[in-house]
């Protein structure tokens, strides 16, 4: 999951994002959008599957903005953690454009593989600066 | 007796929130950013979000400055908050084994897959004042920034796991050394935002009133039972803090929706007390379960701590049957922390029918010891109903 499309787009900066979607929609002749509903802040309930005897709880909310559109009639579905309307709305888009043929999909598969490859870099030197922690023990 | 009006109060309550205002502001310092608190009070900004059961560090830091960092208010400002938001759907359960994780540590194994990580921690820091922090500047921050640029450069690898890493606790299963045990509650679990708790509860309901109680008060439960109110003796399975991936069902596919990532803190708590249980064909250790928004690592060895006693207590073991923090009902009323302060603080309001009752009683009470003082023989010869 996390190394779906959605998993990179969601983790990857806003306004990267916003602009892939504004760019792939350029691409599509006569786009026509219409926002079936939000952007609006909302929240998911969070679902925790713990470790112990596999019990499913609601470990709290999560605030959300989700957008519901349908672009030249394919739907749309966005939704981002946080306050963010146009980062909702901009995964909706692509969400919609994902399901249209037409030249902005190899557009599209181009720029989510540099932002996986932007995520990755990211996530590595996170992981090297924790890595930088780890301990070894001896036994005397 | 009847009820006791009270006019003009409204300006009053006016003047009183212009004064608090006043309290914040008046020594002219600059007003603190949004985004310092966010940044700046990792752990204020966790625990408002942990009580408040609302993931949301923008609103969880205007939280903090609304209330002058008072922790309780501010997770209460956060819950109001919550109630007037609409729940769109739920997540995908997530799985503590998908942290990417930033720390990761076990008091129970010292070498463990992947190795520990101590991560983000001032646990083996000297408790002293910085004194240096009274005159931060911006060429210390960025000092600071070079030196964590300069740290991966040195140790850059390209490690494809970046944080992943196997469970201390399916090593533990593998080696037999704690049940396979498998919740029987079905797949929606209790929610005790749409249904009050009523004893004993499901697991599920457990978790979720100990996810979001008082941390103060879960420490307090916990430190009792260890202390000697109980028998837990705990061990740290595993401690891992990172950030979790959270997914939401696609509404028109049906497929996976990644959203984004959520800071969490997430433990497993070994107890030995249980593997003396009675009723086991075969002595195991038993598991207690923790997990957090953000950075709150005593709060989630405490709900560990706390979900172990209770499961042994549950599970009518040898252990776990004495002391407050076995007694599942009076754990859960009583650890959250804004059902608690809410109740506490009542008693600043009017209570003069009350209290005027009161005083009734207490005078009856001093005009019954007098008169048995003046006359001790006629005053015993009366029934209570006479003097009343």
């Amino acid at each position: 999951m996390r190394d779906s499309v959605t998993g990179i787009l969601s983790r990857s900066p806003s306004t990267t994002v916003c602009a892939l979607a504004a760019q792939a929609l350029s691409m599509v002749s006569d786009p026509s959008v219409v926002v079936l509903s939000g952007p609006k802040v909302a929240m998911v309930q969070l679902r925790i599957q713990e470790s112990v005897a596999d019990t499913v709880f609601n470990g709290g909310e999560v605030l959300v903005t989700e957008t519901r559109l349908e672009l030249n009639g394919v739907f749309g579905f966005g939704m981002v953690i946080g306050d963010q309307p146009e980062y909702a709305t901009a995964l909706a888009v692509l969400d919609a454009l994902g399901r249209i043929d037409g030249p902005h999909r190899a557009y599209m598969t181009d720029a989510v593989a540099d932002l996986a490859r932007a995520l990755t870099t990211k996530h590595q030197r996170e992981f090297a600066a924790s890595n930088s922690t780890k301990v070894a023990f001896d036994t005397f | 007796m009847g009820y006791i009006a009270a006019r003009g109060g409204t300006q009053a309550i006016l003047n009183a929130e212009l004064l608090v205002e006043y309290m914040r502001l008046h020594a002219a310092s600059d007003p603190i950013g949004i985004d310092q608190i966010r940044d700046q009070m990792r752990a204020a900004v966790g625990r408002a979000m942990n009580e408040g059961a609302l993931y949301a560090p923008n609103l969880a830091a205007l939280a903090l400055k609304q209330s002058e960092g008072d922790s309780i208010d501010a997770s209460f400002l956060l819950r109001a908050y919550r109630s007037t938001l609409q729940r769109v759907m739920p997540t995908i359960p997530a799985r503590g084994v998908d942290i990417r994780c930033q720390r990761r540590i076990s008091a129970s194994f010292k070498d463990i897959p992947g190795g520990q990580m101590l991560g983000p921690s001032t646990d083996y820091q000297i408790r002293m004042l910085n004194t240096l922090l009274m005159h931060e500047s911006t060429a210390d921050v960025q000092r600071i920034l070079a030196e964590y640029d300069a740290l991966i450069a040195q140790h850059a690898d390209t490690d494809e796991r970046a944080g992943y890493f196997p469970k201390v606790v399916d090593y533990m299963r593998a080696e037999q050394m704690v049940p396979f045990v498998r919740d029987d509650e079905g797949a929606e679990p209790f929610d005790i935002t749409r249904t009050a708790l009523t004893f004993p509860c499901p697991r599920s309901a457990r978790l979720q009133s100990l996810a979001q109680a008082d941390t103060g008060c879960l420490l307090t439960y916990a430190y009792s039972s260890v202390r000697g109110y109980g028998d837990a003796h705990p061990t740290l399975a595993e401690l891992r803090f990172g950030a979790l991936a959270i997914a939401v069902t696609h509404p028109l596919t049906g497929e996976p929706v990644c959203i984004g990532e959520i800071v969490v803190t997430e433990c497993e708590i070994v107890s030995k007390a249980h593997s003396v249980a009675h009723n086991q064909e075969r002595p195991y250790f038993q598991l207690g379960y923790g997990f957090t928004f953000g950075h709150s690592e005593v709060k989630a060895m405490s709900m560990g701590i706390l979900d172990s006693v209770l499961s042994q207590a549950k599970r009518n073991g040898l252990s776990g049957e004495s002391g407050p923090a076995a007694n599942e009902e009076f754990v859960l009323l009583h650890s959250d922390g804004i059902e608690a302060s809410g109740f506490t603080a009542h008693y600043k309001l009017p209570h003069y029918v009350t209290f005027e009752a009161d005083l009734k009683v207490l005078e009856r009470a001093v005009d019954h010891v007098e008169s048995d003082a003046l006359n001790p023989h006629a005053a015993h010869a009366t029934t209570a109903k006479e003097r009343l």
